[in-house]
């Protein structure tokens, strides 16, 4: 018993690990390598879940509660996305007389969308992942840490 | 003969300078273009060949069609408002990202000059672009955007989006952000990043500390950004278009006294009990104190308060916990107080005043406006009640809605910070809702400038200014002549009658209403006819003398018009 739930286990982080690097290659033609780098260490750094019914079924067209595979992609588009930490930023000189700050595809806001009772939508833009989570219902899930 | 009304109108409309004393107009690029750049695959995004019909005046017969098409029509908008010589390359698609996330965009870099009267500030790559009237990365792209394939927008030009998010509303809001609306100081730490304000923070000042984003510690921009109602926007641009956009009475919760803690707080609101402002209350508060029940304390309001007699005709105040909102509530109206404020317990420590809901038993019995506050603040309140706190809990018609005392827009700021979207969104309060509150509100429009929006003001105030062909101050969409005859005096057919070329309110000239009627005129004697009744005109509304009007009716009538 122990042995088949560690397997499940693990095949469920494995497939969580799959579905956040099949987010993040989905976003790399427009984000460059750095950028999902850091934003795959972020992502991976906190495992949420989900506690709130905002998934529009396709197929049912009824309000669901998001699979941890959607959760996932959702961390990892936040990360991907957002706002990481302005120290993170290098100033480069160029030739030209100025100098640059690349946002290498990330400080975004990001516009996120959970659907009222009456068929609206209340959205919110954010900057980062904790601000999406936290409007999405997603919480750290500890048990997988 | 001209009605004293006509007179009025024409007297308001116009500027009552001549041109020619105007301050020298920079010269214009012209609206920018703004480049869709589709990075999307084939079949995928905006190359998505599914048949779609035609929507809200969207033409477009595919999704991929339509799609593409909000995101030019989003981008002619802008392009409308702002002024470029250098085009604004926008890299974008349509991707999946997951349920919940519509989409995003923003700058790609941002920029310092080194040296000259613009260095010592960050801007978004495309307005360095315009700044430098040349491309300084032109290998890169300058806005970022994705959005998202999972979520069914409304893709309508016409924003009858019914419940569906629209689209270009979306877009219009995203692309803000990427020309400007946003500023990169860590909330976290306060850090500038190379310690280097950007055009934006630098129009961001502090009530309470006394100080604009640059002249402040790390440590200061850090609390800064949880000072609710007290970040503003000094931009000259949106403070003088603050009165034409938002509307008076400005909800508020505020300690009138004493002045150590004298200020307007954050608050929640209740789903029972009276609205506040219905009508206002002021009064001094007073801490309620109940009995101990078991897992609670004499500050949680959750029995009877044994204090009744000192809280009757006052504001009572009680600590979150143990039972619900509306129980604390019905026991502080049962108490005889006339408005009942519950602020956050130690659990809640660094939590927002929490929205209160009724618990579908208690509510109906709350007869008194109930608000919450953070613990922090009620603390604060707590410890200066021995020397007497009055509170004012309702609308003040003499603030507008978004706006402080002095009439400058407020700048989103609530505890506990937000991640990026504090201080880079004008606050919640604001009203009519602007495009650029954190959460995309329905009844948003289509425009993005005063007098239905602050965006445009926001970004003109960080450099951004808009297409003006003839420099006469008037945006070129909204002049009445985009390239006006802006001479000195007004000449006809080659006489020059020495009487001043006056600027309207319309954006046309002197010059370019008797051309009007030259175009519009007949003949000879309805040209004449056509200038001797606007000119009557002018005298009545005091833009011009009875001898300069002889001048001007003596030059059409030689004129070869």
């Amino acid at each position: 018993m122990k042995a088949q739930g560690t397997g499940k286990r693990l095949r469920t982080l494995i497939g969580a690990a799959a579905a956040v690097s099949m987010a993040i290659i989905a976003l790399a033609g427009t984000t460059r390598a750095a950028a999902t780098t850091d934003a795959a260490d972020q992502a991976r750094a906190k495992h949420y879940k989900g506690t709130r019914a905002f998934v529009v079924d396709k197929t049912t067209g009824a309000v669901r509660m998001p699979t941890q595979q959607e959760v996932d992609e959702v961390v990892a588009n936040l990360s991907a996305l957002g706002q990481r930490p302005v120290e993170s930023l290098q100033e480069t000189p160029q030739s030209n007389g100025i100098a640059t700050l690349d946002l290498e595809g990330g400080f975004g806001g990001v516009l996120l969308a959970r659907p009222n009772d009456d068929g609206t939508w209340e959205t919110k833009c954010v900057f980062t992942v904790e601000e999406g989570a936290e409007f999405l219902g997603l919480v750290e899930d500890e048990s997988i840490r | 003969m001209m009605t004293s009304h006509i007179v009025q109108r024409i007297r308001a409309l116009a500027i009552g300078v001549a041109v020619g004393a105007l301050t020298a107009g920079s010269a214009t690029a012209g609206p920018a273009q703004i480049v869709i750049v589709n990075i999307n695959d084939a079949g995928v995004g905006f190359n998505d060949p599914t048949p779609a019909a035609p929507v809200g005046g969207n033409p477009g017969t595919t999704l991929g069609e339509q799609r593409l098409n909000a995101f030019r029509h989003a981008a002619e908008i802008w392009s409308a408002r702002l002024d470029s010589a250098v085009p604004i390359r926008i890299r974008a698609q349509f991707t999946p990202l997951g349920p919940g996330v519509l989409g995003s965009a923003g700058a790609v870099t941002f920029v310092r000059f080194l040296s000259g009267p613009l260095a010592g500030t960050f801007y978004p790559i495309a307005l360095a672009n315009k700044f430098a009237g040349t491309d300084l990365l032109p290998a890169a792209d300058d806005i970022n955007a994705n959005f998202s394939t999972n979520f069914n927008f409304y893709l309508g030009l016409d924003n009858n989006h019914g419940t569906q998010p629209d689209l270009v509303t979306v877009l219009l809001h995203e692309f803000a952000h990427g020309l400007g609306f946003s500023q990169l100081a860590s909330l976290a730490t306060g850090a500038l990043p190379a310690g280097v304000p950007d055009a934006y923070n630098r129009n961001l000042f502090d009530n309470e500390i006394g100080l604009s984003w640059p002249q402040m510690t790390n440590a200061q921009r850090v609390a800064s950004a949880t000072h609710f109602g007290r970040v503003v926007w000094t931009g000259a641009n949106v403070t003088s278009h603050v009165p034409s956009v938002l509307v008076f009475g400005s909800p508020t919760v505020q300690v009138d006294a004493p002045a150590a803690i004298a200020r307007p707080y954050q608050f929640g609101t209740a789903a029972f009990g009276r609205p506040i402002g219905n009508p206002g209350v002021a009064a001094n508060i007073v801490a309620a104190v109940d009995a101990v029940d078991a897992g609670g304390t004499s500050t949680d309001g959750c029995s009877a308060f044994t204090n009744a007699g000192a809280v009757i005709g006052r504001i009572a105040l009680v600590e979150r916990g143990l039972c619900g909102f509306a129980v604390k509530a019905r026991n502080a109206t049962e108490a005889g107080a006339v408005a009942v404020v519950i602020y956050n317990n130690a659990a809640n420590v660094n939590a927002a005043p929490p929205g209160m809901a009724d618990d579908g038993t208690n509510g109906q019995f709350v007869l008194i406006p109930a608000v919450s506050l953070t613990r922090a603040d009620g603390l604060a309140i707590l410890a200066q009640l021995g020397s007497g706190v009055s509170m004012t809990i309702g609308v003040d018609q003499t603030v507008r809605a978004g706006a402080d005392a002095q009439g400058r827009a407020r700048i989103y700021a609530p505890f506990p910070v937000v991640g990026g979207s504090s201080i880079s969104h004008f606050d919640t309060f604001a009203f009519h809702n602007l495009l650029m509150e954190p959460a995309i509100n329905g009844d948003l429009t289509h425009k993005v400038k005063a007098p239905d929006d602050l965006t445009f003001e926001v970004l003109r105030d960080i450099g951004w200014t808009f297409p003006d062909a003839d420099g006469d101050g008037f945006a070129d969409d909204e002049d009445c002549n985009p390239n006006s005859n802006t001479g000195t005096t007004i000449v006809i057919g080659g006489i020059d009658t020495g009487v001043p070329n006056t600027l309207f309110g319309t954006g046309c000239t002197s010059s370019d209403l008797i051309s009007k009627i030259a175009a519009g005129a007949g003949n000879h004697g309805g040209f004449v006819s056509g200038v001797a009744q606007l000119t009557n005109d002018w005298v009545a509304a005091g833009i011009i003398s009875g001898r300069q009007k002889g001048a001007v009716q003596s030059a059409a009538a030689r004129s070869g018009f």
